[in-house]
C-alpha cells in the first residue's frame, strides 16, 4: 500500500480551516452557508492546480500554517502573499515543507491542493462550520499533527498560469447597494454610512466583519423580527456600528440592514486586514449584478494570465 | 419584494406576526413545489421568505410566483407536517421568574404550558434551533438584559412570542424554563433535523 498523498500540519497558523463554496440549501433548518470568505481566491487557486472550482481547500488567516507534503502534491495560493508566490502552482515533492507564516499585507488567502482536500461531505459540502462544529476537518480549525489527505488529482495543473487578485491598500473602497431596510435609517445615519471611513475591528471573524467608526445612531432592534441574511449584508447593531455579514453568518438575524456589499468586492474585503479603513461607494443593484456576472464569466474562462 | 443580494430577494408578508408567518410557511411550500429555475436556497423567518438564487433566477418568475400565491394563499399545516411530543424536565434557572412575571405559580404555569400546542414557525440562529409559536400573550416575556455566555444544549426557553430549544450549547438571552434530552440536530439521524417549519410540538412534563 502506498502512503496517503496529502499534507501534514506542522504548524497551524492563526485560523486555518477547510472550506469550499459553501453549504447551500439548508437555510430553512438554520444551517450557515460557510465556505471560503474569498470565493474568487478559492476558485482561482483550484483552477491553478487542475481542480473543479468548488474543491475543498485551506483558508488561511493572518498567519498561515507550515505543511509537509506526503507524496508529490501540487498546491497553489491565491488571495494574498504569505510567503510562497501567490497565483502560481508550487510543485511539492515528498517531504517538502512549505511555510505560509509570512503575511505581506493580506488577511487571508486560499491554499488549494491538487485533487482537493479529501474530507467527508456533510450536508452537501466539505466546508467547516466552526459555530456548530461540523464539516471540514472534524468540524474545527486545523491543529498541529492533522493530516489532510488529497483526493486523486483531476486535470493537469496550469503550470504556466499566473493569477493575480487585487491586494488591499490602506484605504479600501467597497461597492455596495442599498439594503432591505435602508429607508428606515434617517438621513443623518445614511449620510454617515455612505460618507465615512470605518476601521476593520480585530474582533471580526468568519461570521461577520465588525467595523468601527462614527455611530449611525442608536437603532431600535428590540421589536424587530428575524429575517434571512445574505452574504455581504451590512447590518447595524444597537450601538450604531456596522457589521458586514460573511460566509458563516447565522441564517437569520434581527438587526436592520442598511446596505449589501457587492459580491465582487467580498474577496477584497476578506483579504483586508484588521486596522485598515474601508469606505462604501453606492452603486445600483443592477450594476452589482452586471459586475458579478462578468466576474464569473472571467473566472470560468481563466486558464492563466491576469484576471 | 426587496433586494437582499445581487440575486436574492426578500418576500414579505403583512399582518400580525403569527398570520404573516403562516403565509411565509405556505409560500415556502408553494415555492419548493414551483421549482423555479436558479433557486439556490430559501430561508423562512418571522414574516419574510428569503429566496437566494444564482444568476439564473429571473426576478420576473419570482414576481409571477408572488402574484399567483397572493391569489390562492393556501392555509393550514402542510401535508408533511409532523407532531412531536417533547419530554421536558422543568429545571430551568428562570422558572420562578417566569412564573412571577406571568403572575402564576411555577406549577400553574407549567400546567398551562404543557397543555399548549406549538407550531414551528421557522428555524434559525443555529442549526436546528426552532422558533415555536403558540404562547398566549400573557406568556410573552422580554429577553434577559444580559445574555448568558453558555446555555446548555436541550434548554427549553421563552422570549417574546417564541418558545425555543437550544440544539447545542451556545450563548443565549432567553428565559430558561427546562431541559429536554431530545436531539434537535443530529448528523447521524435521517433527517438530521427533528423539526421542520410547520411541525406541531407539545411538551410533556
Amino acid at each position: 500500500m502506498t502512503p496517503a498523498r496529502g499534507l501534514l500540519v506542522l504548524e497551524t497558523g492563526l485560523m486555518t480551516t477547510v472550506q469550499d463554496l459553501g453549504r447551500h440549501g439548508w437555510g430553512a433548518f438554520g444551517v450557515p452557508v460557510a465556505g471560503a470568505l474569498d470565493e474568487e481566491a478559492l476558485r482561482l487557486a483550484n483552477r491553478l492546480v487542475g481542480n473543479d472550482d468548488g474543491a475543498a481547500a485551506l483558508e488561511i488567516t493572518l498567519v498561515g500554517p507550515v505543511l509537509r507534503a506526503s507524496g508529490a502534491v501540487d498546491v497553489a495560493v491565491a488571495g494574498g502573499s504569505f510567503g510562497p508566490a501567490p497565483g502560481k502552482v508550487i510543485a511539492l515533492e515528498d517531504g517538502d515543507v512549505v511555510s505560509f507564516t509570512a503575511a505581506r499585507g493580506a488577511a487571508r488567502a486560499v491554499v488549494a491542493v491538487a485533487g482537493g482536500i479529501d474530507v467527508p461531505v456533510v450536508l452537501g459540502s466539505r466546508s467547516t462550520c466552526l459555530s456548530a462544529r461540523f464539516g471540514g476537518f472534524q468540524g474545527r480549525r486545523l491543529l498541529r499533527g492533522d493530516f489532510l489527505a488529497a483526493a486523486p488529482p483531476g486535470a493537469p495543473p496550469l503550470l504556466e498560469a499566473a493569477a493575480d487578485l487585487t491586494e488591499p491598500g490602506d484605504d479600501v473602497t467597497l461597492r455596495a447597494f442599498p439594503g432591505p431596510q435602508e429607508a428606515e435609517f434617517d438621513e443623518a445615519a445614511r449620510a454617515v454610512f455612505w460618507g465615512s471611513r470605518f476601521r476593520i475591528s480585530p474582533e471580526s471573524n468568519r461570521m461577520g466583519l465588525r467595523l468601527t467608526g462614527p455611530s449611525l445612531g442608536l437603532q431600535e432592534t428590540a421589536t424587530r423580527a428575524s429575517e434571512g441574511t445574505t452574504r455581504g449584508t451590512v447590518q447595524v447593531t444597537a450601538d450604531g456600528q456596522p457589521i458586514v455579514l460573511l460566509a458563516e453568518r447565522p441564517t437569520t438575524g434581527g438587526y436592520p440592514k442598511i446596505a449589501v456589499v457587492a459580491a465582487v468586492d467580498l474577496g477584497l474585503l476578506a483579504r483586508t486586514p484588521p486596522g485598515r479603513s474601508v469606505r462604501f461607494e453606492r452603486i445600483p443593484v443592477t450594476e452589482a449584478r452586471r459586475l458579478l456576472v462578468a466576474r464569473d464569466a472571467r473566472l470560468r474562462s481563466f486558464a492563466g494570465g491576469r484576471t | 419584494m426587496k433586494e437582499a443580494g445581487e440575486f436574492a430577494w426578500l418576500l414579505e408578508y403583512a399582518g400580525d406576526e403569527i398570520a404573516a408567518n403562516a403565509a411565509v410557511r405556505s409560500a415556502l411550500a408553494a415555492l419548493q413545489a414551483a421549482k423555479l429555475r436558479g433557486v439556490r436556497d430559501v430561508v423562512p423567518a418571522a414574516r419574510t421568505l428569503l429566496v437566494v438564487g444564482t444568476p439564473e433566477l429571473d426576478p420576473e418568475s419570482l414576481r409571477a410566483f408572488e402574484r399567483v400565491f397572493e391569489r390562492i394563499r393556501p392555509g393550514g399545516p402542510g401535508p408533511r407536517s409532523r407532531t412531536h411530543e417533547i419530554r421536558m424536565v422543568a429545571d430551568g434557572l428562570d422558572l420562578d421568574e417566569i412564573g412571577s412575571r406571568t403572575g402564576l405559580a411555577p406549577a400553574a404555569f407549567l400546567e398551562t404550558f404543557s397543555g399548549l400546542t406549538f407550531t414551528v414557525g421557522f428555524l434559525g440562529f443555529s442549526p436546528g434551533f426552532a422558533y415555536l409559536y403558540g404562547l398566549p400573550r400573557a406568556f410573552y416575556l422580554p429577553r434577559r438584559g444580559t445574555p448568558r455566555v453558555a446555555v446548555s444544549a436541550g434548554s427549553v426557553a421563552l422570549a417574546g412570542p417564541y418558545v425555543g430549544i437550544y440544539p447545542a450549547s451556545t450563548p443565549g438571552g432567553w428565559n430558561l424554563l427546562g431541559t429536554t434530552q431530545r436531539r434537535l440536530f443530529d448528523l447521524r439521524a435521517d433527517p438530521p433535523f427533528l423539526f421542520a417549519p410547520g411541525d406541531r410540538v407539545r411538551f410533556r412534563l
